[in-house]
């Protein structure tokens, strides 16, 4: 058969058949290539911020979650009181101008006069009223509720800008908790809205599902005009494009990069993220339930040699399950020296009075729980092997993570050892401690009645009784129980434009105020 | 041959229906979207009024019976996450991948069956190589990697395209181009193999002999014959992309249905996934279909 290939004269005219036919296309193509300008026209005074997740929702109401609240908190919608992260100035005003304690839990806030929200009405008591009844209401799923979880409120409305909030029981930290709850207009609908109203400096003039949202600066704030008139946040989940559109001038700002990324010191910064990870243990399983184990399970890990390698720079070790900005924390406690014959010594102690160390411990940590959770896990249980553990990994997927991390927990031969990461950047040890070391506590493996007083007593607290007793509570369940292996504290990394007069802190975890932006 | 439509839609038809129930039970079996919409340290009150409030706490087989009902009058329901029905979601997610898999299909038939042609006319010869390796490279290439090699070179390093996002004409250069080298590397391919052995037929002998030009003879005398094996993968290719375009969506921040799927099976938002799979499932049908007609068209057998 002849193969068209013996058609020598045939191949060289396909040849500059060939050449012909993709010409045009080569020479139209690069054409093109040299017209094209990506440029973004906008204002000098405009920003574009690049977030790892579209917004499912913009309801105010959700935004202690934390990409709902880098968009709309204390932007379009503010909240009665701010706690300042950037100085030292603790609580600070915001719609609230001042608090009092009434006694007998209830606190009294006066408001500020002549705010406005963005569609015109007059702020006053009745929209606060109005907010916490929408944030308790069974009719939509805000998730600011949690923060109250075992506290009734009841609303008094004294005058147009005085309201009495009563706390049962009562809560010295009340005025704290005004800084989670948005406070959105009187006629808010009891179901999730899609147009936030606020009394914030900015408005949202746009969303388009999946692409963008653009809030624009209003002219009748309340408060000073921030620089930034224009914002405008774009959603890529994958870290190299943001940080690569902060490079090439398509965003201004990339609030979450991996350390594999951020290789430019001049725009890349990093901070402690407020999220601490930790092995939670159960003291009631054998063969944790014994002290000396639980020692050596702390004694076998090195710290160090995560950081750096499989965590960012910059990364702490931890000594409490919050962060060292929070009241109350305790500058004595140390990280458990990484000693292994320290930790075969305790395990044949341990063993020599009866403790069956041979038993299973399980390693159960979360994909995608932070960056290298895995490499992460993996050594965690390889250190525990080394000094005798008879420890495994296993990963799983966060709806079954969730079985293991919250009560009731799943039976298990031997014990299970939970890698998890808790978040706590609202200042106050009273959002993690109930829950991870009280007996009723949803994520607690300890069950020891000083613990408990311990943290009624504190939660209770007010000033420099409540900071002491908080770390008390932490040097007790670290040295006495050594209730978990508390591992780290994490940090955040974010892409600044260069362009910009703004330095991501703690915050920028939860929030990111425009208003705190500014232009070099 | 419309018989042969009917028939495969009632097939389709009755897939729909056993592909819904599947997806509505192993969906179930998955977790409780209780658990993901809300926070961790949510409180079991919390949990409970969420169930409630979207039917979550009823029987399962309840559930099943009132979404098929609502479904019957084309109700989806409402997406857990956006607050949003799940209808509205899916087909506005559409509306960004079909133009983007039109595209990218419509690039990759004509180029791979143009390329195909000549290298299998020119079989053994540069063309013929470089084709060959280029498809191979294309076929084989982690789409992950090409995304983000040519995001650092086209849109960082040389500043040509906008690393991602739509809006112009320009951000869908990108997308487009990554998304076309897998289905290109593999439709030439076959285009090739194809061609080769429809170019060895006694029939293109007699043409040539009659003096029929080289261009005129690949592409009116033989390409009919060449393209039923082709038109399968591209069937396949085109239906891949409409649901797995996942990678391409995610890196360029395309909002499109591969990457709604994605997300909407990891927050359980069981509403946008079954509104998703039904309606990729109507498309695919629907494609295969037009697939079958284009066989038919092409082959005379195959009409009867």
């Amino acid at each position: 058969m002849s193969a068209p290939r013996s058609d020598a004269h045939g191949a060289a005219k396909l040849r500059w058949e060939v050449t012909l036919f993709l010409k045009p296309i080569l020479v139209g193509a690069l054409l093109a290539s040299t017209a094209v300008a990506p440029a973004l026209a906008q204002a000098d005074t405009d920003i574009t911020v690049v977030l790892s997740e579209e917004l499912d929702l913009v309801d105010p109401c959700m935004a202690t979650r934390s990409n709902i609240g880098r968009v709309i908190l204390q932007n379009i919608s503010e909240t009665l009181t701010e706690l300042d992260v950037r100085g030292n100035e603790g609580l600070k005003p915001r719609l609230a101008e001042s608090w009092e304690d009434k006694g007998d839990g209830t606190w009294q806030f006066k408001l500020r006069d002549g705010v406005k929200f963005s569609d015109g009405t007059d702020f006053d008591a009745n929209d606060v009223k109005h907010s916490f009844d929408r944030v308790f209401s069974d009719q939509v799923s805000c998730e600011s509720k949690r923060y109250f979880a075992d506290t009734t409120l009841s609303f008094n409305v004294v005058d147009d800008l005085t309201i009495n909030i009563k706390a049962e029981p009562a809560q010295p930290v009340l005025p704290l908790l005004m800084t989670l709850v948005t406070i959105v207009p009187s006629e808010t609908p009891m179901e999730f809205v899609r147009d936030p109203i606020g009394t914030g400096p900015y408005i949202m003039s746009e969303w388009t599902a999946g692409q963008q949202i653009v809030l624009d600066r209003r002219d009748d704030y309340w408060g000073e005009q921030p620089e930034v008139t224009k914002a405008t946040y774009l959603f890529r989940s994958e870290p190299a494009v943001r940080a690569g559109m902060v490079a090439a001038g398509e965003a201004d700002i990339a609030p979450q990069i991996t350390a594999e990324v951020a290789d430019n010191k001049a725009t890349d910064f990093s901070y402690l993220n407020s999220e601490t990870v930790y092995l939670r243990i159960d003291s009631q399983d054998a063969p944790t339930n014994d002290l000396r184990v639980r020692q050596a399970l702390n004694a076998a890990i090195e710290r160090e040699a995560f950081i750096g390698t499989v965590l960012p720079e910059g990364t702490e070790l931890a000594v409490a399950m919050v962060p060292p900005t929070t009241l109350g924390w305790n500058p004595n406690l140390k990280p458990p020296a990484y000693d292994r014959d320290l930790a075969r010594k305790l395990l044949e102690e341990a063993k020599a009075d009866g403790v069956d160390t041979s038993l299973p411990i399980e390693i159960i940590a979360r994909t995608e729980n932070f960056p290298n959770v895995t490499e992460v896990a993996e050594a965690l249980t390889q250190m525990l092997v080394e000094v005798g553990f008879n420890a495994s990994l296993k990963m799983v997927e966060v709806a079954e993570h969730e079985q293991y991390y919250s009560k009731p927990y799943p039976e298990s031969e031997g014990t299970r050892l939970v890698l998890a990461q808790h978040d706590n950047s609202r200042g106050d040890p009273v959002f993690s401690m109930f829950f991870k070391y009280a007996s009723e506590g949803t994520q607690s493996g300890v069950n020891d009645p000083k613990v408990d007083d311990l943290i009624a007593r504190a939660s209770a607290a007010t000033g420099d009784e409540r900071a002491a007793l908080w770390s008390e509570v932490m040097a007790y369940v670290h040295d006495d129980i050594v209730a978990d292996v508390l591992l780290f504290h994490m940090v955040g990394l974010s892409r600044v434009s260069e362009r910009l007069d703004f330095k991501p802190t703690t915050a920028t975890n939860q929030q990111l105020q425009l208003s705190e932006i500014g232009f070099k | 041959m419309t018989k042969m439509i009917g028939q495969r839609a009632i097939a389709s038809l009755l897939s729909l229906l056993g592909l819904m129930i599947l997806v509505f039970f192993l969906s179930r079996l998955t977790g409780d979207p209780a658990v993901l919409f809300l926070p961790i340290d949510a409180t079991e009150q919390m949990k409970q009024e969420f169930r409630a409030l979207h039917g979550l706490d009823l029987p399962l087989f309840e559930q099943f019976t009132r979404y098929v009902w609502d479904l019957l009058q084309l109700d989806f329901g409402e997406s857990l996450r956006k607050a949003r029905p799940a209808i509205d979601v899916v087909l506005e997610a559409y509306a960004w991948t079909l133009p983007l898999a039109l595209i990218t299909m419509s690039i990759v038939v004509v180029l791979a069956i143009v390329l195909g042609s000549l290298a299998a006319f020119n079989v053994g010869g540069f063309f013929d190589r470089l084709v060959s390796i280029v498809s191979l490279v294309g076929a084989s290439a982690p789409d992950f990697w090409i995304a983000i090699v040519a995001i650092v070179v086209f849109s960082i390093g040389l500043g040509w395209l906008p690393t991602s996002g739509v809006g112009t004409p320009w951000h869908w250069i990108l997308p487009v181009a990554v998304l076309f080298i897998r289905p290109f590397g593999l439709v030439v391919q076959v285009v090739r193999g194809s061609m080769l052995s429809a170019l060895g037929a006694p029939y293109v002998k007699t043409a040539r002999a009659k003096g029929v030009k080289n261009l005129p003879l690949i592409f009116v005398h033989t390409l009919r014959n060449g393209m039923l094996p082709v038109i399968t993968v591209i069937g396949d290719q085109a239906a891949a992309m409409l649901n797995g375009a996942v990678i391409v969506e995610t890196i360029f921040g395309f909002p499109g249905i591969g990457k709604l799927m994605i997300d909407s099976i990891l927050q359980r938002d069981f509403n946008v996934v079954l509104a998703a799979i039904m309606v990729t499932a109507l498309a695919i049908f629907i494609m295969n279909i037009l697939i079958d007609i284009a066989y038919g068209l092409l082959d005379p057998r195959i009409r009867h």
